[in-house]
């Protein structure tokens, strides 16, 4: 078998790992099926016309497949060789559209070519995962530096930083999920859990009061960092030592000043002191996680008091809606919310074997928004039923498995960590995407990988998924002629 | 950098992160297709919109096959606000064309708002002409909905068929299967049939997308129901003579019907004043009825069948008919009269021979001869006692049909008034006699009857002892016969041959000697009964019972007029001309008929204001 495959070395397809390009070529053709459903209009007869979507995104499919030739095309060592300059071009262009750029949905992310349009951020991603990937398999590179955990963070950081003066966050967020990927090249897992919860807190803070924030951080926080040194009895006396402090100084200043100050205020204040204590110990005592953690904390407590004008000023009012009515906060049918309830109906009301193909009352009608791009999970649920949302959703899982799988059998840090980042990015946005039509998620206008209209993100998703391809081939090429 | 082994680790818990992820997913969209139904509820009542599709009522024929009630098309014009093209929308030529003032469409239109997507009713009672101006004007979002009205060809029986409407709010909680939209009869035969002629609605059930428009069936109309068009009455009323009845009675207050003895069919039944039934159809329809509401003469009380009048000296032939079944009387028993019974307080009467006998007495309408014919019926040793006498004579009332309902299917039907033994006990505390109630003998008093009563006393007369319960409907479409409670003889407690004896008396009374000689008809033997009563609003009530011919007889009428005097001068004739018109189908007595018709009858009421 070796010395059949060493023939055809020269072969584009050799080592190419054919599973997930059918994987792919599946998902991409349910894809298509949908959105013919969901943008299919009985009053247009002529069946060619140009202004059906399914016909437009046939192209888009057939350009993505060139462009993924293309990908399989280019030696995997450019990739490598040339990740930091498209890193520094893609955020080159993305500060291009805050000056330049068109705003579709209150987002200024798109550059318009005719009646073509491209949101940059979806290219971005893919220069941030070959970047990340090549920082991080530099051989100088230990995920325990404190100082490397932030250079990476800034590779991260940078676009996000661009994406959300862009008021495009929800584009933005995908890039945390390579917290995945630093997990798996080691960061520590102490160091994981807080970030995730306070991910969450962040969430929170809507609904919570900010003592039970800040009381909540704390205690993250500390016995986090706790985990990480196994300092048991130092780092609860420490606990304890703030809330008592806390205590005797809203006494005492209720003396002197009774009713100015509260508990939350005092503890702020004792907890701010306590901080830059633990930042001088830290820095002399050369503990990383007790730094990193503490930086985390501060810069939560910077957020926090501010939680509502960074709620009020980065997220713009109908985030704020989806992410409220998503919380509960808001009830309101007719608004925010309607847009989720008429996803659920819809994907709801298709049973197990769905209303079949065209047969859709609700994507047909108009009820569901969105329904060929962020939603189109709906029209497959709702066409095709709970058969249909299931395979997907199993495709899905086989992809982003497979490439975790890819990612293992690389011989290189590089591919493995771009393969993670890439099943990170898919991901994320199968959780999001088709979280938020299913009441699971807050509504944030991502598309689903391979299936949502547009040619912009289908050709970005092609070649992030065929670098990693190309990169996994080449190894398997390697390791088929050894 | 980490080990293999730490690697490994790591990427198991990833990917046990991943499967858990797309687990947690897995299960929320089964629990959405699978386990909980309200979302496939839900998806139905997004895009369904019922539209109700009313259904034609039945009409209304009379005996003859003529229409008395028909159906006419009209339109109710609707609006869904947000589809309103409100730049191009030309409001001074929509209300021309809809025939609206531009005030009330502004409210209208104010009203429609509040719920943009909701079908608004703008104005009702377009007609065809109206609506094919409006279909080519092409105002966006206004549409029309077909229903029917109703349409009468000629102008009778305002009280008798009824009126149809919206149903109240009451009426609704009582029968929560009718739409709040949809016509209901609400007086008369409209109302006593309204099962048999509202029919069934329909419901369309329609496509409907998320701004609301419509686009044709859905599901293929698997969900729509053809409305069920009202079932077609063939009503027992004579349309002419019923025509005839109204103009007679024009002018005068009071009701007038007739039966036809052998089936217990109202051929007839006025009830005056009356009203154009079409008038309270359609726009004007507010409007009159606040008019017929403020007439003083209350036009839209059914005297017929609602009013509680004295009988007068027409219940006399009730009374011989119980003293001759008792054998207290024979129709040869002589009683005197001079200007009265004196016994007591006494009893007035006019100056005629004596002694006379019964058929006498009835002829020419004694007051004193039934004195003593009811003195006696009470007095009776046989029964031991006034009281128990009083109870026997009351037995027999009754079952004449008087003192209460008759179950006609007129239900708003009164049942007159029979005072009880129990009564007089409490008015005059245990002691009373035959003289304290002598009133009773010549139908005054605490007895009160409606005019169909009457009239069904006087087709029991013509059957010689029985009476079918009197009806306003022969055939209902598609059911093979009326109800079973129309087609049972009730019969009264005289013996047949005592009815000879009075109708004797009665046939005597017009065509040989008496008070009712003018309602004599050449070939058809008549026999009638006078009655006037007194009564404490003014002057005397006028009516008279009758039926024609004697032997065979095919009809049977009452009339009774308020404050029409002596019941030969307003009421006989009347009746007479009634007879004759149904028996000969011509007028014989030109003249006579244009002064009935012309007479106006003054009543009480008219001076007064009525206020509501």
């Amino acid at each position: 078998m070796t010395t059949r495959r060493s023939v055809n070395s020269g072969s584009l397809l050799e080592g190419v790992d054919l599973g997930a390009v059918l994987l792919y070529l599946l998902i991409v053709l349910i894809g298509w099926v949908s959105i013919t459903a969901a943008s299919y209009n009985e009053e247009i007869t002529s069946l060619f016309s140009f202004s059906h979507f399914y016909i437009k995104q046939a192209i888009w499919v057939g350009l993505a497949l060139i462009v993924a030739l293309f990908v399989l095309l280019i030696d995997s060592q450019y990739y490598h060789r040339y990740a930091y300059p498209l890193y520094l071009a893609g955020l080159g262009v993305l500060l291009l559209t805050l000056v330049a750029g068109s705003t579709k949905n209150g987002a200024k992310a798109w550059f318009e070519l005719g009646s073509f349009a491209i949101q940059p951020i979806e290219f971005v991603k893919i220069a941030t995962a070959l970047a990340l990937a090549r920082l991080m398999s530099e051989y100088s590179f230990s995920i325990t530096k404190v100082g490397d955990i932030i250079k990476s963070g800034l590779i991260i950081c940078a676009p996000l930083l661009i994406v959300i003066l862009q008021n495009d966050t929800g584009s933005g967020i995908v890039l945390g999920s390579f917290l995945m990927v630093f997990y798996r090249e080691g960061l520590n897992k102490w160091l994981c859990i807080p970030v995730l919860l306070v991910a969450t807190l962040f969430i929170l803070s809507f609904v919570l009061p900010p003592l039970t924030m800040l009381v909540l951080l704390l205690l993250v926080c500390v016995l986090s960092e706790m985990m990480i040194t196994r300092q048991m009895r130092s780092r609860l006396s420490f606990l304890a030592a703030i809330f008592l402090t806390a205590f005797v100084v809203q006494a005492l200043c209720s003396l002197f000043w009774p009713g100015k100050i509260d508990f939350y205020m005092a503890l702020l204040m004792v907890s701010s002191v306590a901080a830059l204590g633990v930042a001088i110990y830290a820095f002399r005592a050369k503990l990383a996680a007790t730094f990193i953690t503490l930086a985390l904390f501060v810069g939560s407590i910077i957020f926090l008091p501010t939680t509502n004008y960074l709620f009020n000023s980065v997220l713009k009012s109908h985030q704020q809606d989806r992410i409220l009515s998503f919380l509960g906060v808001l009830d309101d049918p007719r608004g925010a919310d309607f847009n989720v309830r008429q996803a659920k109906i819809a994907i709801g009301s298709g049973g197990l074997f769905g209303k079949g193909f065209l047969e859709s009352t609700q994507i047909k009608n108009g009820f569901v928004p969105e329904k060929h791009t962020d939603f189109i999970f709906c029209t497959l649920g709702e066409e095709w039923g709970f058969v249909g949302t299931s395979f997907v959703l199993a495709l899905f899982c086989l992809l982003i498995l497979k490439l975790m799988r890819m990612g293992e059998r690389q011989e290189e840090p590089f591919g493995r960590i771009y393969c993670y980042c890439v099943a990170s990015i898919l991901m994320f946005h199968v959780l999001v995407n088709i979280g938020m039509t299913i009441g699971l998620m807050p509504v944030m206008g991502i598309p689903l990988p391979f299936m949502s209209y547009g040619g912009s993100s289908l050709i970005a998703f092609t070649i992030l998924l065929f670098i990693a391809i190309r990169l996994d081939a080449s190894t398997r090429r390697f390791s088929f002629n050894k | 950098m980490i080990d293999r082994h730490e690697g490994f680790l790591r990427m198991r818990t990833l990917q046990a992160i991943v499967l858990l992820i797309f687990a947690v997913i897995g299960l929320r969209v089964a629990y959405i297709q699978l386990i909980d139904p309200r979302y496939k509820e839900l998806a139905r009542t997004n895009v369904m919109f019922s539209q109700v599709e009313y259904a034609p009522r039945g009409e209304i024929f009379d005996r003859n096959g003529n229409y008395i009630a028909q159906n006419r098309e009209c339109y109710d014009l609707m609006v869904i606000y947000r589809d309103i093209n409100k730049h191009g929308f030309d409001s001074v030529r929509f209300c021309q064309i809809a025939g609206i003032d531009l005030p009330r469409l502004r409210t209208r239109l104010k009203q429609a708002r509040q719920n943009p997507r909701a079908p608004f009713l703008i104005t009702n009672f377009l007609s065809k002409e109206e609506k094919l101006r409006f279909d080519v004007g092409g105002f966006d979002g206004f549409y029309t909905v077909s229903r029917t009205i109703r349409s009468y060809p000629t102008p009778i029986g305002g009280n008798l068929l009824g009126e149809v409407g919206l149903p109240s709010e009451n009426y609704r909680k009582l029968h929560p299967e009718v739409h709040p939209n949809e016509y209901i009869g609400r007086t008369g035969i409209e109302k006593a049939y309204d099962y048999v002629l509202r029919g069934k609605r329909g419901i369309r059930v329609l496509e409907r997308n998320t701004h609301g428009a419509l686009k044709g069936s859905f599901m293929d109309g698997i969900f729509d129901t053809l409305p069920e068009p009202g079932k077609n009455i063939v009503c027992t009323i004579d349309a002419k003579l019923q025509l005839m009845g109204e103009e007679l009675m024009a002018g005068k207050v009071g009701g007038a019907i007739a039966i036809e003895p052998a089936t217990g069919e109202i051929l007839m039944m006025v009830s005056s004043p009356t009203f154009d039934p079409d008038r309270l159809v359609g726009r004007n329809r507010s409007r009159t009825y606040a008019e017929l509401l403020q007439n003083p003469r209350n036009p839209l009380y059914n005297r017929a069948v609602q009013g509680r009048y004295p009988p007068g000296s027409t219940f006399k032939l009730a009374q011989a008919l119980i003293g001759l079944e008792e054998g207290v009387l024979q129709a040869h028993d002589m009683h005197p009269c001079h200007n009265g019974y004196s016994v007591g307080r006494g009893v007035k009467c006019h100056s005629h021979k004596s002694p006379i006998d019964l058929y006498y007495a009835i002829a020419t309408s004694c007051n004193a001869y039934f004195c003593y014919v009811f003195r006696d019926i009470l007095d009776n040793k046989a029964h031991g006692g006034v009281k128990n006498g009083f109870d026997v004579w009351h037995n027999y009332v009754e079952s004449f049909g008087f003192g209460g309902r008759l179950g006609s299917d007129f239900l708003d039907e009164s049942s007159g008034a029979l005072p009880s033994r129990a009564r007089y006990d409490r008015v005059y505390h245990g002691s009373w006699n035959s003289l304290t109630v002598l009133s009773l003998s010549i139908g005054q008093g605490e007895m009160l009857c409606s005019p169909l009563q009457l009239a069904n006393f006087a087709a029991t007369i013509a059957n010689r002892g029985y009476y079918y319960t009197p009806h306003i409907v022969k055939q209902i479409e598609g059911i093979d016969s009326i109800d079973s409670r129309f087609r049972e003889r009730h019969y009264t407690m005289i013996d047949p041959k005592h009815y000879e004896t009075i109708i004797q008396g009665m046939w005597d009374g017009v065509n040989k000697e008496g008070t009712s000689t003018a309602a004599r008809l050449e070939g058809f033997d008549v026999c009638g009964k006078t009655g006037t009563a007194q009564n404490p609003n003014g002057k005397d009530h006028s009516t008279f019972l009758s039926f024609a011919p004697r032997n065979n007889p095919k009809i049977a009428i009452s009339v009774y007029i308020e404050h029409g005097g002596f019941g030969a001068s307003a009421a006989l004739p009347i009746a007479s001309l009634l007879e004759e018109y149904y028996l000969t189908d011509t007028i014989r007595r030109p003249a006579l008929y244009q002064r009935m018709k012309e007479l106006k009858i003054a009543h009480p009421n008219d001076n007064k204001k009525k206020r509501q």
